[in-house]
């Protein structure tokens, strides 16, 4: 393995003679040690399912934030450097006041995924004058959910900064058996409803812990309530009926 | 060595005092200045100028005028000035205005003439692009609040198309079938407008000529700014012709029976 | 006799460049139920001098987007321009013609960019919305703006803009017994307002005339054009609405 990655994995900005960027791909490796995250679109809306690892037992469950709100008709789960994240929501955040504020409409949910994307490839080496630019690849990936004029919509970004529209996607550690379960269970006129107990069903198979409403997270983004995080008791009745 | 204590141990670019530090009659006057600040000037009026341009479009083209003055207020300083500039061999461009910057004006010219005929792209720029371009730079001028004091007339044909526009100082643009700057806008427009705007597609290069050199006349009748003689170009498709310098014929003998000013007692 | 007194006491005299003037010319637009009506003369002009007796005020932005500028006619110029690529990058950005609101709104925030050098330019906007009803936004040059029903711009605006009051809103009138004003007037109403606000204005006012220009907006499902004389479709495309031009002589003195 060393051998024929031979130094090409030391500068970000250095293809190897097969035409790769290491640091990119390893970059996506380390999505893979995160927490698992699924987003599944129905006509009604999309759901976003988190785990939340809980350490300790002196853990504070409810600060682990995993899902943010990027604007009323967006949302986003994240798996990876959650620290990396928060660059690029913020980014979205501003990116959407900004072209509400111009244009008095809400952002489109593939616009504000471009613009994230277009954040992904900002690092290597800054030339004099530049400002200074990321020193590595974000490594996390985003499932970017909303809801505008083209209807319900899910994407996943990974540190690439390629995006991609999915009806239903999981990403993270447990993220193939969890988008092979994906494929099986989901069918195109879910409601909203089986969507989140799906959610809940595929972490909790690949969940080592037993999922319970401290150590999962649900958020939706539906077309009257916009984007929402699921109150604990509203949690816990979902889990109690899956 | 500085005498005022306040500076002492302080920036010595303070240009100006951000936190109210300093009482005003204390305030550093030996701060180190722009050496060449006095030496950027605004061009706030125009100096040596030209007086009126004329163009009409007619049957096989378009064809300009404007005299050989150059003046210095009311100093009829230079008298044989070309205004009439060919660029390329589609365009001319008539200038009343001042002209030194009418001399900036020729130097851009050139140098863009130049750039695109290195691009060896088989593209060339006609009166069209180059009214647009001098449409940028003129308002890009103003709105710098510096202007280049010009009134300007593109004339041209291209590819069958005869143009005829206008740009001044402000960056306003048309296009019209006679245009005149200056005082011509007043003396020789209205005449123009009679003599050539039905007939642009018929009149013949002799007519429009006679029309523009009758203007010319009116013009030097009535604008003092203006000399008996002028130019003539004339851009058709096989290309551009400047005239030499033509003389005005004029008649001031009905000056003598003029009473009620001047120099006349009675 | 030279007064060497009197020629101190008046002082340093300043001259300031004048970066603005104003080209005269009107311009309208008034909506109905399903379509909107934007038009302008073709005149410019500056102080009594005509300038040209052709030089357009309305443009075409889009197929439901029509904008009339009036004022200095170099920055009016500029500024379509400006919106023009502003059109485009969000076409390439967002994949979709930009909506009128949305137009209306980047209109405002490019005329307050530049409050304190502005734009010395009066806008109405005209076309249809996406809820397929008709609309009208005036601008004033530093970007303060509103939807309205109609309304007239520029040189002629205290001439029109009563008139157009009294037709189209029908102020400082009242309806008979059992009888009310109707919301929305009919297309052929509409254009016949516009023609007689032009004429009458023209007649009245040094710096409006020449020509009038007309852009219809339909509603692409909208009967309301069926077959009117000197009517030219300026459609760009098959999906989204429909844009027709009109042109009228108006006089010349």
């Amino acid at each position: 393995m060393f051998l024929t990655r031979s130094e090409y994995d030391r500068g970000v900005n250095t293809f190897s003679p097969e035409g790769r960027l290491f640091q990119v791909e390893y970059a996506i490796e380390a999505i893979k040690l995160g927490s698992t995250t699924v987003g599944i679109r129905t006509p009604e809306g999309v759901v976003l399912g988190v785990e939340k690892r809980v350490q300790s037992p002196l853990l504070e469950s409810s600060s682990i934030e995993k899902i943010m709100e990027i604007d009323t008709h967006l949302g986003c789960a994240m798996s990876g450097l959650v620290a990396d994240a928060r660059t690029m929501i913020d980014h979205a955040r501003v990116t959407a006041q900004n072209h509400a504020f111009t244009y008095d409409e809400p952002i489109k949910v593939e616009s504000v995924t471009q613009a994230v994307c277009d954040l992904a490839l900002r690092f290597g080496e800054s030339v004099h004058d530049e400002d200074a630019m990321m020193s590595r690849p974000f490594g996390v990936a985003l499932l970017i959910a909303g809801i505008d004029e083209l209807g319900p919509q899910l994407f996943h970004t990974d540190p690439s900064g390629t995006f991609m529209r999915y009806e239903a996607k999981a990403i993270g550690s447990g993220s193939e058996a969890a988008q092979s379960e994906l494929q099986d269970k989901w069918h195109r006129q879910m409601t909203l409803k089986e969507a989140q107990i799906l959610t809940l069903r595929v972490l909790k198979q690949v969940m080592e812990e037993k999922l319970d409403q401290h150590n999962v997270q649900l958020a939706q983004v539906t077309r009257d309530k916009g984007f929402q995080i699921l109150e604990e008791a509203n949690l816990k009745e979902v889990i109690d009926e899956m | 060595m500085d005498h005022f204590p306040t500076n002492w141990g302080r920036p010595r670019n303070d240009l100006h005092d951000a936190y109210g530090t300093y009482p005003i009659h204390q305030h550093p006057q030996h701060a180190p200045k722009d050496a060449f600040a006095d030496g950027v000037k605004r061009t706030q009026q125009p100096i040596v100028t030209g007086t009126s341009v004329l163009g009409v479009v007619y049957k096989d083209g378009v064809m300009l005028a404007a005299d050989n003055l150059a003046s210095y207020g009311s100093l009829a300083r230079f008298k044989d000035v070309q205004r009439l500039h060919p660029v390329g061999n589609h365009t001319v461009l008539g200038v009343s205005g001042d002209m030194s910057d009418y001399q900036y004006i020729q130097k851009l010219l050139e140098e863009l003439v130049i750039e695109e005929f290195t691009e060896q792209d088989g593209s060339i720029l006609g009166p069209a692009e180059l009214h647009e371009y001098l449409s940028q730079v003129m308002y890009a001028r103003r709105s710098k609040i510096n202007p280049l004091w010009n009134s300007l007339i593109v004339g041209g044909v291209k590819d069958g198309q005869r143009f005829l526009a206008y740009v001044d100082l402000l960056g306003t643009t048309y296009k019209a079938p006679t245009i005149a700057t200056g005082y011509g806008a007043y003396i020789a427009q209205p005449l123009l407008r009679k003599a050539v705007e039905p007939y642009t597609d018929v009149l013949t290069e002799e007519q429009a000529q006679s029309i523009l050199e009758e203007c010319m006349r009116v013009l030097y009748y009535r604008d003092a700014r203006s000399l008996d003689k002028f130019q003539i170009a004339t851009i058709t498709e096989e290309g551009i012709r400047i005239s030499e310098t033509r003389h005005l014929a004029s008649s001031w003998s009905f000056a003598e029976g003029i009473r009620g000013y001047g120099a006349q007692t009675q | 006799m030279f007064d060497v007194q009197s020629v101190a006491h008046q002082g340093p005299q300043s001259r300031q460049f004048n970066p603005y003037t104003e080209n005269g010319g009107t311009i309208l637009a008034i909506a109905g139920a399903d379509f909107s009506v934007i038009a302008g003369d073709t005149r410019q002009s500056e102080g009594y001098s005509i300038q040209t007796r052709y030089a357009p005020k309305v443009f075409q932005l889009t197929d439901k987007a029509v904008l009339a500028v009036n004022g200095f006619s170099a920055d009016g110029k500029m500024f379509v321009k400006k919106v023009k690529q502003r059109l485009e990058w969000y076409r390439h950005a967002h994949a979709k013609d930009m909506p009128i609101r949305s137009i209306a709104r980047l209109i405002q925030t490019m005329l307050y960019s530049r409050r304190f050098f502005p734009y010395y330019v009066y806008n109405i906007l005209g076309g249809i919305e996406d809820d397929g009803t008709g609309s009208v936004y005036s601008f004033d040059p530093v970007g303060s703006y509103e939807r309205e029903a109609c309304r007239a711009a520029g040189a002629a605006q205290s001439l029109v803009q009563p008139f157009l009051d009294n037709q189209v809103y029908y102020k400082n009138q009242t309806a008979g017994q059992d009888e009310s004003f109707p919301t929305h007037l009919p297309l052929p109403s509409v254009l016949k307002l516009v023609v007689d606000a032009f004429t009458s204005a023209t007649e009245r006012h040094i710096e409006v005339g020449d020509g009038l220009e007309i852009y219809v907006v339909l509603k692409r499902d909208s009967t309301a054009i069926q077959s009117m004389e000197g009517v030219q479709e300026v459609t760009t495309s098959e999906e989204g609405q429909r844009v027709f031009y009109i042109r009228r002589e108006l006089k010349k003195d």
